[in-house]
């Protein structure tokens, strides 16, 4: 009854937050023609409905992270459609729709993780073959296959894939071997081995944005291993691994190329027309949309480059006010945060959970504090928020990964019972 | 189960570390905004409000009034071009600033305004009554330390920007009121009061030296007066209403006058005294920065001189008002407001009566703020009552209606081809506390007379 | 500019009423696992441990799920996993052994009644019961 009755208050609660930023739209935005503002909000509204009513069909048991999915989807699609005065995404409206459906394969996929487990050899495999695409199709200097109607990124997919790979090895935990005096666990060396490679190749891509999204993910999973019952790291490994890392910074800096090192050390606003072009013009169009915004679609920012990517943080803070781009920053920090209100019940979801926070916390942080100048700008997609659909599918993957986590797949207890007073008996005779 | 709380600990610890990142993140943004929208476009500053609501810059919109209106305080108002850097606006340009970061860009209706307390009229009736040639005049009330007229020419109105400004005669882009100038007899309040000083009102009254047009000094230099005749015998009071430069030699020679008691006066009044050695002249230049006067933020020139020997030429010159001594209208100004007052210490002038933000809240208003002591109170009402004889022996008819104590000034530029006038002075009235300061350059050239402007822009004040 | 601010008023709201919504769904999926696990627990005499998770360590160490303080028991001794109700239990490399029922074994899955030996130590294994 009471899950009822929460069912509907979130369905009435998400859709007047959509109704009354396309109010906002109505009495503030830049629109030529009300059919544009009509149009999106019939789009928004109808999609919102179609997901309440097919949602109780998932047979899920949460439904609260769907929910703040929802929510964060459709306002993002009224952030788009605004920018440089309104209009209908298209484009945006249909990855929407793809983040959905990609949310719903990342629940079926991950929620057994029995099965999964038994599975790991194709996930290795999935990066390895996202790898050689890669090394085959991109080039060594970009990060894109265009294929003509579209680009994709495929570095990622290999975000989500990661997270499962390194979730999938955590109970091998207890199988270690000893070699050469050392206990080896073979799945942490194949973790360890495909993060280095993964980082090598987006080194050799220049997809440096990427780097520490796949670096915290590896250090979540690294942090779990600590964690986990047994894994017994010694202070000897520790110091090991801390050295090796710290070895592979220094190196990292001192081999960084000249630009790199530039973005490090840069002052933007001595030369805002060079260097720092697009951070001067996000900061300056934030400071004028001050916490209120200047109304959607009356920005300035959207003639900057990617004003729908990696400054969207800054192009909403200007049309929306600061004060509404941080609640919708705090939305995603929510989503992402849903497994501390409701725990996952098994290591495997934890480390599938805690993995999925690190790539959206890093992701976050680099799009944002890049932007804003406080680390160097990197072209890193603000998850759900920025228009592109690589990002977008990737990010309902592991969404979905949260949902499976609340949500675990357990078969019906009821068949069990008779098995087990049949074994029960078995015993006894014995 | 403790494992789950573990991992859920990571979680935790990721997202803790970015939300305090979106905290820094956000004071960072509500604190540099100002910066930030100076880079603006849409950017446009406050307005510059005279004592009498009279606009004299508005950043919004050009000042819809006649050509050469803002021409008597185009360089001190200055602009935000970026021209002239030793202006009020520019100097004080974030307070100008029509933005917060809660309310956003108000052009139109923003409050952000600077009220000064200068009287924009009598400005101008000053700026008149030079006739066109250069120079400035500057004028306070050294009771409060209003600043209310400091006027220079050649000047500019901002508004016509600055095309040609190759073609600009020198001194156009900066108030020459702040800078400094040879003070020429002006100078001999500062030796008067140096040997108040050090002397006492008894023993400098009861002290009289001989004038025969010239003077053959200790180091066998000769001191010309300006009255070749002579002046004959005279004491301390009549060499000021003459003006008597060997009287002023022979004073500075006077060995009851040591050297180290006259730099360390010139020290306290404010100047930059150099010994004036050569073999450690660099030393010097290192140690000796230039200092300045601040008046919200413009930088005035403080004054400065040389003193070697008492017997030495050009030391004795430093102290008549010629050789190297230079000091800026401004503060020939001010060490009348410490005499005037009657305390020896002199009132600091400013320029912002108080400042306005975008809302129309004040957040600045001016205090009164003196100096340390200069000088003592007894010396103070001596040289006061010198001045003040000579302004009723001399100026009663040039200055008529005021009650002022004067020392005017002759100071000879570009190696003797051009002679300054300058008078400075103040009004002895409660009511009408006012201290100023003119020079007028190369007084030969123009029918414009220097007590006459002071008359005018006194005349305008008190209207 | 009023319609924003009623927008992010909303979203705050919206916030906390999926907040609450978890916090609902979290009660309803501890009592379903405590159903599909059958909703068993572990007791010696004295202690009684509820089994909340798929997977729970027993062991001498202070990181452990259920820490037995018994020189007898090994820091990490074994571990209970559970899958669609079915609980089983494995030998995690301890010196002393796991025994059920006094049979040694390494894997073996538990039925309710059974008596775990862990070293010195004896644990029930049987339905929950209501505590007060």
């Amino acid at each position: 009854m009471s899950g009822a009755l929460s069912y509907l208050l979130s369905c009435i609660f998400v859709v007047a937050v959509h109704g009354s930023m396309l109010l906002n739209v109505y009495s503030n935005g830049n629109y030529s023609s009300i059919n544009d503002v009509i149009g999106l909000s019939a789009a928004v509204i109808l999609l919102d409905a179609v997901y309440f009513i097919i949602m109780p069909f998932f047979k899920h048991r949460t439904y609260a992270v769907d929910f703040m999915l929802l929510l964060i989807l459709n306002m993002s699609m009224i952030f788009q459609s605004c920018f440089g005065g309104v209009h209908f995404d298209t484009k945006h409206f249909i990855t929407i729709i793809a983040a959905l459906v990609s949310c719903r394969i990342g629940y079926m996929l991950c929620r057994n993780h029995r099965w999964i487990q038994t599975k790991k050899k194709f996930i290795w495999a999935g990066i390895g073959i996202l790898l050689v695409v890669i090394l085959l199709f991109t080039g060594s200097r970009s990060m894109w296959i265009d294929l003509g109607f579209m680009s994709i990124q495929p570095s990622e997919f290999i975000k989500p894939l990661l997270v499962l790979a390194c979730a999938t090895s955590i109970a091998e935990q207890q199988n270690r071997k000893k070699v050469w005096g050392f206990n080896v666990v073979y799945d942490n060396l194949i973790i360890f081995g495909i993060t280095a490679v993964v980082i090598l190749f987006q080194w050799w891509c220049r997809d440096l944005g990427s780097i520490p999204t796949f670096a915290a993910i590896y250090a979540s999973c690294f942090f779990m291993r600590i964690c986990y019952p047994k894994a017994k790291f010694s202070k000897k490994t520790l110091i090991i691994a801390g050295s090796v890392l710290a070895v592979a910074a220094i190196i990292g800096i001192i081999l960084a190329p000249a630009y790199v090192k530039a973005r490090l050390f840069a002052d933007i606003w001595s030369n805002p027309d060079e260097d720092g072009y697009q951070q001067t013009k996000a900061l300056i169009s934030i400071a004028e949309g001050g916490w209120f915004g200047k109304g959607p679609g009356k920005g300035f920012l959207h003639e900057v480059f990617a004003y729908e990517s990696d400054i969207v943080f800054a192009t909403i803070s200007e049309e929306w006010g600061l004060l509404f781009a941080l609640m919708t920053v705090l939305m995603l920090v929510l989503i992402v945060a849903m497994p501390l209100v409701n725990p996952p019940r098994s290591y495997y979801h934890g480390t599938m959970c805690a993995g999925v926070c690190a790539a959206f916390t890093m992701q976050m942080a680099l799009n944002i504090f890049g932007s804003c100048n406080m680390i160097p700008f990197t072209g890193v997609t603000l998850p759900f928020i920025s228009a592109g659909g690589s990002s977008m599918v990737t990010s309902g993957l592991m969404i979905g990964m949260i949902i499976a986590a609340q949500s675990p797949v357990f078969a019906n207890p009821t068949n069990k019972k008779n098995k087990k007073k049949h074994k029960q008996q078995k015993r006894r005779t014995v | 189960m403790k494992s789950i709380k573990r991992c859920q600990l990571v979680m935790t610890l990721f997202l803790l570390g970015f939300l305090a990142g979106l905290g820094v993140l956000t004071a960072r943004i509500y604190k540099d905004a100002p910066f930030y929208i100076t880079h603006s476009d849409n950017y446009r500053l406050g307005r510059v409000y005279d004592r009498n609501k009279d606009v004299l810059f508005d950043g919004t919109k050009k000042i819809d009034k006649p050509d050469n209106y803002l021409i008597d305080v185009g360089n001190l108002i200055g602009d935000d071009k970026g021209q002239m850097e030793n202006t009020l606006v520019a100097q004080n340009i974030d307070k100008l600033s029509n933005y917060s970061f809660n309310s956003g860009i108000e052009n139109k209706n923003g409050k952000a305004a600077i009220y000064t307390t200068l009287d924009h009229t009598a400005n101008r009736a000053a700026y008149d009554a030079f006739m066109g040639a250069d120079g400035c005049i500057a004028a306070y009330n050294y009771k409060t330390g209003e600043l209310l007229v400091c006027t220079s020419l050649p000047n500019i109105d901002p508004r016509h920007g600055y095309g040609g400004i190759e073609n600009m005669k020198s001194g156009t882009l900066m108030s020459k009121a702040m800078y400094g100038t040879v003070p020429g007899s002006t100078q001999k309040v500062s030796t008067v009061i140096t040997a108040m000083e050090i002397l006492g009102q008894d023993e400098l009254f009861a002290k009289s030296y001989s004038c025969g047009g010239y003077y053959m000094n200790g180091t066998g230099g000769k001191i010309d007066c300006h009255n070749s005749w002579g002046h004959g015998t005279q004491n301390i009071q009549q060499a000021v209403e003459n003006s008597c430069n060997p009287f002023f030699a022979q004073l500075v020679e006077d060995g009851d006058m040591p050297l180290e008691s006259i730099v360390e006066i010139y020290t306290r009044l404010g100047y930059n005294v150099s010994s004036g050695e050569t073999d450690n002249e660099e030393e010097n230049d290192e140690e000796k920065e230039q200092e300045y006067i601040d008046i919200d933020g413009i930088q005035c020139f403080k004054a400065s001189t040389t003193l070697t020997d008492t017997a030495d030429f050009a030391t004795q010159w430093g102290c008549i008002g010629q050789g190297e001594t230079l000091a800026s209208p401004i503060q020939l100004m001010m060490w009348q407001s410490a005499i005037a007052n009657g305390t020896g210490k002199m009132t600091m002038p400013y320029l912002i009566e108080k400042v306005t933000d975008v809302e129309g809240n004040v957040t600045e208003t001016a205090k009164t703020e003196y100096s340390e002591q200069l000088f003592s109170k007894e010396t103070a009402a001596s040289v006061k009552q010198i001045l003040l004889t000579n302004g009723a022996n001399h100026y009663q008819y040039s200055i008529p209606g005021y009650k002022v104590a004067i020392k005017s000034g002759t100071a000879q530029v570009k190696h003797g081809a051009e002679e300054n006038a300058l008078l400075v002075g103040f009004v002895d009235d409660k009511n009408f506390p006012i201290a100023f300061c003119v020079v007028l350059e190369n007084k030969y050239s123009t029918p414009a007379v220097a007590e006459n402007i002071v008359t005018t822009m006194l005349n305008s004040l008190s209207r | 500019m009023e319609s924003a601010v009623y927008a992010a008023v909303l979203l705050d709201i919206c916030a906390i009423v999926l907040i609450f919504v978890s916090y609902v769904e979290k009660k309803a999926g501890a009592r379903r696992w405590s159903k599909t696990s059958d909703d068993m627990e572990l007791t010696d005499e004295i202690h009684v441990f509820h089994l909340e998770c798929d997977e729970i360590l027993i062991g001498r160490h202070a990181s452990a799920d259920i820490r037995i303080q018994d020189m007898s028991v090994s820091r990490y001794h074994a571990m209970l996993n559970v899958t669609d109700g079915k609980w089983m239990i494995t030998d995690i490399g301890s010196k002393s052994g796991v025994f059920v029922n006094g049979e040694p074994v390494r894997h073996v899955r538990l039925y309710e009644g059974d008596v775990i030996t862990l070293g010195n130590r004896n644990l029930i294994f049987r339905k929950r019961r209501v505590h007060k």
